[in-house]
């Protein structure tokens, strides 16, 4: 079980791995992060009950956001410490096409 | 905001010079005299009754307005997200965006805003403008365009629990889109 800033980073990495995931979102209203020292982790924010990740989703959408959002949740929930995790989307972002 | 900062920072100025007595003012000095005497009287008549109906409007009027306050404070305030399902929630200008999409894709709408409102409970509330040429059949425009949305809605994912659509006649020169 990971804690604090590890678990952030973890989280980070579980969540950028996830098909449909183009990056990690700042949160809208607040910035979304986990601090500890001079190191920042943007995009999750870790409390004492809940994990929460904030993500863009690469446009078009392989599947459902729901799925996605599941997908992150059993690639984190390891390491979650039993931790509520909530996952948002900040936003859509439009994939460049490859075969250009 | 400023400017009431900035009053009561001046009150508080005053306050403390006229408390201790600085720079020759003193409480003494202040008109407040009348004031007192006039309080006394205020409460002098509550407590005997003698209050005139204006003032017992008034005071109800008062009181009416400080609960109806307190209960507009006891609400709860509108989430700002829109939640999908059991921990997982997405901004309402992603659901604004998807729904402007897919309402576009109708060939009959010219143009479309969009208004999201995120609820406590699963789905958002969507209030949907569609711009469309006069004289067009609105009724099946309307049918189309809600099979149109709730299909590419329920394909991504994004839960509306109640989707309100407007058909606007518009002049096509003054939409985003001339011809579909």
């Amino acid at each position: 079980m990971a804690d604090g800033i590890q678990l952030a980073r973890a989280a980070s990495e579980a969540a950028l791995a996830t098909e449909g995931v183009n990056s990690l979102g700042r949160g809208r209203y607040v910035e979304a992060a986990t601090y500890e020292g001079s190191e920042k982790v943007s995009g999750v924010v870790v409390g004492p009950e809940e994990l929460e990740i904030h993500i863009v989703a690469r446009y078009p959408l392989p599947r459902p956001i729901p799925q996605i959002a599941e997908s992150i949740r059993e690639r984190i929930a390891p390491e979650a410490g039993g931790r509520t995790t909530t996952v948002v989307v900040d936003d859509l972002e439009v994939a460049e096409d490859e075969s250009l | 905001m400023i400017l009431l900062l900035a009053g009561l920072f001046v009150l508080g100025v005053y306050t403390v010079v006229y408390a201790f007595d600085l720079f020759d003012y003193r409480v003494g000095s202040l008109p407040i005299s009348d004031l007192s005497r006039g309080l006394k009287d205020f409460v002098a008549g509550v407590e005997d009754g003698s209050l005139s109906v204006i003032t017992v409007t008034i005071l109800v009027l008062l009181a009416a307005i400080g609960l109806l306050w307190f209960i507009v404070e006891l609400r709860p305030t509108a989430p700002r997200r829109v939640r999908m399902g059991s921990g997982t929630y997405v901004t309402r200008d992603v659901v604004e965006g998807e729904i402007s999409t897919a309402t576009e894709q109708v060939p009959d709408v010219l143009g479309s805003s969009v208004g999201v409102k995120a609820r406590r409970s699963p789905g958002a509330r969507v209030d949907l403008e569609a711009r469309v040429r006069r004289g067009e059949d609105l009724g099946s425009i309307k049918s189309g365009v809600q099979s149109t949305v709730e299909g590419y809605l329920s394909e991504k994912g994004l839960p509306v629990s109640k989707l309100n659509i407007r058909l606007v006649e518009a002049d096509p020169r003054q939409t985003k889109t001339r011809v579909q």
